[in-house]
Parts: C-alpha cells; sequence; structure tokens
C-alpha cells in the first residue's frame, strides 16, 4: 500500500528540550490517532509534518514530497491548529472566506464552500458576529471549518475536540469518519483515550517525544484493562466494603487512606470492578460521598506501560 | 478535485494576500487610532490658520508652515512611527498571536506572504498619510488655492512620504522577522540612529533613509527650523530616489529570504 | 443510597489577611523586567549620567588639581541646585525614563488583558487598588532607582566630599526638591504607562504609544512655538511640563515663561483620567451574594 505520510528518524529539539526522538512512521488512508499524554510531542509531530517547525534530525514526506516551503502542496492538506487563536476582529465568515482567497478559488466558489462549512460545523447563524464573542466550541468548530473548507486529501487536526460540548464532539468525529470513507487520510491528535477510540482504531502511541506504540486500539485497551487501577470509595461504612472486596479475586489490595472514611481499592479488572460495585452498596446499605479512580489517566498508563 | 488548480499563481497569491490584510487592517482599532491620530496636523494647521486670520499675523506664509510640518511633524516623525508599527506587524503579529499557521498551511509562498502583507501595510499607511497632508494642505494655503505652483509642492510632498513610507516599512518588515522585540530597536533606529546621523558631514549621513528623504525636498529658507537641516549635503534627486528604491527591495528580499528559512516556535 | 445536593457555597470564615497582598504582583513584574536583556541594558544606560554627575561633583571639589584639564568649562561643575535639576530634568535622563517605562511598563496591563488574567488576580483575595498598586510599583521601583536614589546618593557624595556641611546649611531644602521631583516625575510616568498599558491587549502597540505619544507632545509644542512664540504651548508637551516642573522643585528660573502651576495642573489632568480609565478597565469578577 502506498504511504501517504512518511517520516525517517524525525527528531525535534527546543534548545535542550527534546521535543521528538526519532520517530520513523508511515501513514496510510484512513484515520489515525496519536495518543499521548500532554507534553509528550504530539503538537511538535504534527508540526513537523506540516512543515510549520524544520526538524533537526530526520524527513518529512507528504505524497512523496518533502513538506517545508513547499507551499503547492498544501492545497491537499487542511491543518487545524491546537492554539486557540483568530484574526480576532473578523467575523465567521470573514475568517472563512479570506483563508479560502487564498486558494485559486473563483468569488461565487468561495461563497458556497464558506456557506457549506459553516452550515456543516453549525455556525451559520453565528456567521456574521466577530470571533472575539464566540464561545470556546466554537472557535473550535470555526478552526475545524477552515480546514476542510478546501475540500482536502489529507486533514491534520491537533486536539479538535478540546473544549467543545459532547454534542459537538460527536458531531465532528462523525464528519472524520465520513471524509474516512471518502478515501482522505486523517490524522487526529488527543490526550483522550475515548476520543480517539470513537474516531479510529488505528493509533499511535507517543510518549516523552519517542514513538510507544503503533497498530490497533484493541491493544492499548487491553493494556489499560490489566492495569492495576487504584479506586478511592468515600463512604458511611468502609470497613464493610472493605471486608467484602478482599475476598473477590480481581481485587489485588484493599487499604485505607489516612482520612478515615475514604476506602482504596487497588484492581486489575476495572471493568468487573465497576459492574459489581452499585451491587454492593444497594445490599449492604452503604451510603456514598464519592468515587474517584486515582490514576485513570493516560499519563499512568504510560508510566505503567514504560514501567515508572 | 483537482487540486493542481487551486494552487494559484505568485502574482495571484501576492493579490490575495494583500487584499486579505488590507480588509483586516482597515478593520482593526489601533488602524482607527493611528487614522486618529494622521489627523491631528489637520486639527494643528485649523487652529494655526484660524488664529492667523484671527491675529491678521503675515509672519509665515501657508506654505512655508506646510513644508515645516512636513519635515517636522511627517518625515521626523509620523511616517517612522507608522512605518515601525505597521512594518514590524508584518511578521511579529502573525508569531505573537499564533496565526501564522493559518497562513504557512495555504498554497501562497512564503515571499507571497510578506510581499502581500507589507503592499497592504504600506498603501493603509499611505492613506492615512495622505488624507491628513492634503487637508492640511488646503487650510493652511486656502487663500492661496489658485497659485498652481504650490500643488506641485503638494504631489512632491506626497511622493516624498510615500517613497519613505515604502522604504522605512521594509526595513522595519525585515526588523520584526529577524528580532523577537523588534520595537526597541525599531525607536533606537527611528529615533535614535536616523536623527543623529544625518547632523554628521561628509558621506555618514547617508547612511540614514531620512537623507534621502530630505534630498528630495528643498531646503528651507534659514529661519527658526534651519537646525533641522542642518549640515545637510543632499544626494541628487535621481540618486536619492534610486536609493530609497533600492533600500526597499533588498530589506523585502532579505525579508522574504530570512521568512523562508527561520522557524518561528509559536510559544505559550 | 441518595445522592447529596451539590451546588455553589459561598466561603463564609475569615480570610487571613496579608498585610502587602500586591507584594508577589510586584516581585514577579521586577523579575520579568530584569530577565530581558534590553531592559538591563537601558536600565544600566539611564544610571550612566549619575555616573558623570558624580565626577562632576568630585571634579568640583578638587577644582585646582583639574583646571589645567577642564580650563574655562569649570562653570560646568558649580554645584549649586541648578546642578541637581540638570541631572534629574534633563532630556537624556527623561528619555531614559520614558525607555525604561516601555520595557518595563508596556506589558503590565496589556499581557494580563491579553491573557485573560485579570480575573485570576481577582479570584484571589486582592482588590482593584492592591492590583494597581503592585503593577504601579514595578514602575515605581525602577523609576527611583534612576531618578530618586542617584539624587540623594549625589547630594550626600557633595557632602562627603567636600568634608562639611556647608552645602547642606546654604541649601537645606534641596534633599526635599529632590524626592518631591523624583517622586512627581515617577507618579506620572506610573500613571501615564499603566493608563496606556490597559489600553491594548497588544504590548508592542503599546510601547508604540507610551514613546510615540511623549514625542509626538514635544513635536506639537515645537511646531506651535515656532509660529506662534507663545511659551504657552510649552503646555503641549509632556517633557516640557515635567522640565518646567523641574524649575520650580529646585527654585531654578522656568524654561519658558509660564506658570509651573498651569504645568501641575495639565500633568495632574493626566493622572486623573488615566485613574478614572483605569478603573474602567480594570474590572475584577463579581460575585453576587
Amino acid at each position: 500500500m502506498k504511504y501517504v505520510i512518511e517520516t525517517q528518524k524525525l527528531s525535534k529539539w527546543y534548545g535542550i528540550v527534546l521535543g521528538l526522538s526519532d520517530v520513523s512512521l508511515q501513514i496510510e488512508p484512513g484515520i489515525t490517532g496519536i495518543l499521548g499524554p500532554n507534553g509528550a510531542g504530539k503538537s511538535t509531530f504534527l508540526k513537523l509534518v506540516t512543515g510549520q517547525i524544520k526538524p533537526n534530525i530526520g524527513t518529512v514526506t507528504i505524497m512523496g514530497q518533502k513538506v517545508r516551503n513547499n507551499y503547492s502542496l498544501f492545497s491537499r492538506i487542511g491543518f487545524c491548529p491546537e492554539q486557540d487563536s483568530f484574526y480576532e476582529e473578523m467575523t465567521g465568515w470573514e475568517f472563512v472566506t479570506n483563508l479560502l482567497k487564498l486558494y485559486n478559488f473563483s468569488h461565487p466558489e468561495i461563497e458556497a464552500r464558506a456557506g457549506e462549512v459553516l452550515k456543516i460545523v453549525e455556525l451559520e447563524s453565528d456567521k456574521d458576529r466577530i470571533i472575539k464573542s464566540y464561545s470556546r466550541g466554537m472557535r473550535q468548530r470555526l478552526k475545524f471549518a477552515q480546514a476542510i473548507a478546501h475540500e482536502p486529501d489529507i486533514i491534520i487536526l491537533d486536539e479538535p475536540l478540546n473544549g467543545m460540548d459532547p454534542l459537538g464532539r460527536r458531531k465532528i468525529i462523525r464528519l472524520i469518519k465520513k471524509y474516512k470513507t471518502q478515501g482522505k487520510t486523517i490524522l487526529a491528535s488527543s490526550h483522550v483515550l475515548p476520543e480517539i477510540e470513537a474516531m479510529t482504531n488505528k493509533i499511535i502511541l507517543i510518549h516523552q517525544g519517542m514513538i510507544f506504540a503503533q497498530g490497533d486500539i484493541q491493544g492499548i485497551r487491553d493494556l489499560i484493562e490489566t492495569h492495576p487501577h487504584i479506586v478511592s470509595i468515600k463512604c458511611n461504612n468502609p470497613v464493610k466494603l472493605a471486608s467484602e472486596f478482599i475476598k473477590k479475586d480481581y481485587v489485588l489490595k484493599v487499604n485505607f487512606s489516612s482520612t478515615p472514611d475514604v476506602l482504596l481499592v487497588e484492581t486489575n479488572n476495572r471493568e468487573e470492578f465497576f459492574s459489581f460495585l452499585p451491587s454492593f452498596f444497594v445490599k449492604y446499605n452503604i451510603e456514598v460521598d464519592e468515587i474517584s479512580s486515582l490514576d485513570d489517566n493516560l499519563q499512568a498508563v504510560f508510566d505503567y506501560l514504560v514501567g515508572t | 478535485m483537482d487540486h493542481k488548480k487551486t494552487v494559484p499563481y505568485f502574482l495571484a497569491s501576492l493579490r490575495n494576500v494583500f487584499s486579505f490584510f488590507f480588509f483586516l487592517g482597515r478593520r482593526t482599532k489601533r488602524t482607527k487610532i493611528f487614522y486618529l491620530i494622521s489627523f491631528l496636523p489637520v486639527v494643528m494647521a485649523f487652529i494655526i490658520k484660524f488664529s492667523q486670520i484671527f491675529s491678521d499675523s503675515r509672519d509665515f506664509t501657508g506654505i512655508y508652515i506646510f513644508s515645516n510640518m512636513i519635515i517636522v511633524f511627517y518625515i521626523q516623525f509620523l511616517i517612522l512611527i507608522l512605518a515601525l508599527f505597521f512594518g514590524t506587524s508584518v511578521c511579529s503579529d502573525e508569531v505573537e498571536g499564533k496565526t501564522l499557521t493559518y497562513l504557512t498551511t495555504r498554497p501562497v509562498s512564503k515571499s507571497a506572504i510578506i510581499l502581500g502583507k507589507y503592499g497592504a501595510y504600506t498603501l493603509l499607511t499611505i492613506l492615512m498619510v495622505w488624507i491628513g497632508v492634503i487637508l492640511s494642505f488646503f487650510i493652511l494655503n486656502v487663500d492661496k488655492l489658485l497659485d498652481f505652483s504650490l500643488y506641485r509642492i503638494l504631489l512632491k510632498d506626497l511622493a516624498v512620504l510615500s517613497l519613505g513610507l515604502m522604504c522605512y516599512t521594509s526595513f522595519f518588515t525585515f526588523i520584526g522577522t529577524f528580532l523577537k522585540k523588534s520595537i526597541l530597536f525599531g525607536l533606537v533606529f527611528g529615533f535614535g540612529w536616523e536623527s543623529v546621523i544625518q547632523y554628521f558631514p561628509g558621506a555618514t549621513q547617508r547612511f540614514a533613509i531620512a537623507h534621502y528623504l530630505k534630498s528630495l525636498l528643498p531646503s528651507p529658507p534659514r529661519g527658526r527650523f534651519s537646525f533641522l537641516m542642518f549640515r545637510l549635503e543632499p544626494s541628487s534627486p535621481g540618486m536619492a530616489i534610486f536609493m530609497l528604491f533600492l533600500i526597499t527591495a533588498v530589506f523585502l528580499g532579505l525579508a522574504c529570504l530570512l521568512f523562508y528559512l527561520k522557524e518561528y516556535i509559536l510559544e505559550d | 443510597m441518595f445522592i447529596k445536593e451539590k451546588g455553589y457555597a459561598h466561603w463564609d470564615g475569615e480570610l487571613k489577611k496579608k498585610k502587602f497582598p500586591w507584594m508577589p504582583i510586584t516581585r514577579y513584574g521586577i523579575k520579568l523586567a530584569f530577565r530581558k536583556k534590553s531592559f538591563r541594558f537601558f536600565f544600566y544606560g539611564a544610571l550612566a549620567p549619575s555616573g558623570i554627575f558624580l565626577i562632576g561633583i568630585y571634579v568640583s571639589e578638587r577644582l585646582e588639581d583639574f583646571r589645567s584639564m577642564i580650563g574655562e568649562t569649570s562653570r560646568f561643575v558649580n554645584i549649586n541646585p541648578a546642578y541637581f535639576r540638570n541631572f534629574l530634568a534633563s532630556d537624556f535622563l527623561l528619555f531614559f525614563l520614558v525607555i525604561l517605562l516601555l520595557l518595563c511598563g508596556a506589558g503590565l496591563i496589556s499581557d494580563d488583558l491579553k491573557y485573560n488574567s485579570i480575573q485570576l488576580y481577582f479570584s484571589r483575595p486582592l482588590k482593584k487598588r492592591e492590583y494597581f498598586f503592585g503593577k504601579v510599583s514595578v514602575i515605581v521601583f525602577f523609576l527611583f532607582l534612576v531618578t530618586l536614589v542617584p539624587g540623594l546618593i549625589l547630594f550626600i557624595m557633595k557632602l562627603v566630599f567636600a568634608g562639611d556641611l556647608k552645602f547642606f546649611a546654604s541649601y537645606p531644602w534641596l534633599p526635599l526638591s529632590i524626592i518631591g521631583y523624583s517622586f512627581l516625575v515617577t507618579a506620572f510616568f506610573s500613571f501615564y504607562g499603566l493608563f496606556l498599558s490597559s489600553l491594548s491587549k497588544n504590548s508592542r502597540y503599546v510601547a508604540v504609544l507610551i514613546f510615540g505619544i511623549y514625542f509626538f507632545s514635544h513635536i506639537i509644542f515645537q511646531i506651535f512655538d515656532g509660529i506662534f512664540k507663545n511659551p504657552y504651548f510649552s503646555l503641549l508637551s509632556i517633557r516640557a511640563n515635567l522640565q518646567q516642573m523641574g524649575a520650580f522643585f529646585f527654585n531654578q528660573k522656568a524654561p519658558h515663561a509660564v506658570s509651573w502651576i498651569y504645568s501641575l495642573l495639565v500633568l495632574s489632568g493626566i493622572c486623573v483620567l488615566a485613574g478614572f480609565v483605569l478603573k474602567k478597565k480594570i474590572r475584577g469578577v463579581e460575585v453576587v451574594k
């Protein structure tokens, strides 16, 4: 299969800070999710792929062509940057139409495309408001709109769902999936696993500037499931709860925290643990104040995977 | 879709970037404030003329005041401030505002971005200056509007100011692409170097843009303002125009080259 | 199992009051300014005149030793209130104060506006005036270091080099003049700088305004003065007004034939306007109980 994006030994330093180290990848058409905790190097990777910054070592090619300063290539690329920055004095309509003017489209075509894309991201009714007055979610949708307005073959999205409400997220995810069926290549980054999971099953795990894993999402899901989780339960009868949990084989350890009514339970099967939890509460009439998973985040999973 | 067709030619890109920033430039609040500042000479002209009429004072002719206003206010202050702000904005605004990505991920060459935005801002500033100059001229010379020789002076002044804006803006565009703290350097250059160097004799003063601009203006008769032309050893008009175009071309070329080569990190 | 009702709750307890809640703002502002190489360069540059004037004081006490070197120019090292006026109200020092102001003051409020951090400040037990005080103290700190501190040191050094208190006996009011004028200049520039900083989110633009208005006001004065030869036009110039006040504080002949009261009114007017704008622009989040 022909790869759309290829990187060879890509490395980037910001002074003495390592941004990305020795990344060699091939990305095929379809949706590829880049997953990693904050500061992992996702944005650096996407900036290198879009030629925003120069690699210290290595190369990036898109469709076999070098990217940096190869401006004709950008007629086929749509980029949604991470930063929440705009030409604030413009309206949403002016922003999209003015950026479309930078392509070789005719005036009616620009208007038609802008109208269509603003309809897609549901900003049609707010298109004449200045961007400064937009909410965070609207700004995010506008950023997405400018990336897809010229119908690119390759769509690169840096944290595209940041700041969006659940409905907006669902809509954008549906759109991204639709583009996949059109044979486009979509590269989307996030630090939230369910977001990426909802888009694709092809992921790249990035951590501390290095590619940690690449492949099917089920693999990482399995790793997360087997990763011991600590769950904190604040309730009126932690002793009773502890005595019940200790009998279960999916519970590795039970601890009482320094706060008397808080119980810490370590499990290696989150799914089973959480499916039985409500029944315990009902059975023993336990009043619960709070349930939280102390390490239910990507950073914890990565720490577990890399053995730190 | 045939994506090759959506890549505009260089001149079309230039025009597109120009219209983008000419549109945006007119919209911003700070452009409006600069428009107001460039209207101050009009207010000054009005006050001067008004008081001359009522006091029946004929110490200075309208064209004498106008010519000095061009040097003292426009050449030594306004065009420097406008060029400094708008010139450095060409690149710095995009980097500081983190909007650079929107431009550099389009099928537009980096030279077209710099030249188009430079063109838009230069035209904006020229318009700002022209409106103020033309109105001041008519107010100060309201009693001699039929003296057509005065219009030649007006046209010449407008041309010199436009050349000045073109040249200074290109220099500051280069400074903006090169330095992070471009404003401070620009102030030191504009109000330090440019003022001091022209008082030096011989070839030294040729290292200032102001020297070529002043070479194109008539030397005012010795009097209250003559110290401003102190020791000016003017270049010939042809040479001055050539040098102004050359400086503009060189610094624009350098700005484009630097923008092409340099990596701009959009910091949080 | 029941779910407890969750809602917003107001803190009704008493917050421990800090004596100087604005202090961290000032400390951070000073630290931030000193991190800039360009600021350090101009800050030390602004201290250069005090070095030169100190040499002048030294020479004045050893006039005979330097007679062959300075010859006729010895009148320049005649140490009197005019000497101190020339130091504190010189074009050079005022120019450097403006440059320092644009380097340390341009971003003080405009950066907070840009990054929406004013709300963060006011989510702490910090009042509007304490925020303002924290910001203004940054400017005051630096401007005092190049006006008040060297001014007083020069005065003390004059007494030390002379070895007696004759100079103090002749001009007992001089230290008060130095303090008074330094306060005036610093207060004016603090209001002026913060006022312009609160007008825009773009600190580059604020820097241009700080310099441009100062310079521009003097150009207008020069043009009008050139045409009408009327000293009252000096009131249009920030620099001329500050120098008029300098002449008043050091009991010298004013550079322009206008009463210092008008200059004081102009400078105070700008400060009042600045205070009014700042009050409008610095807005915290109102918590309605």
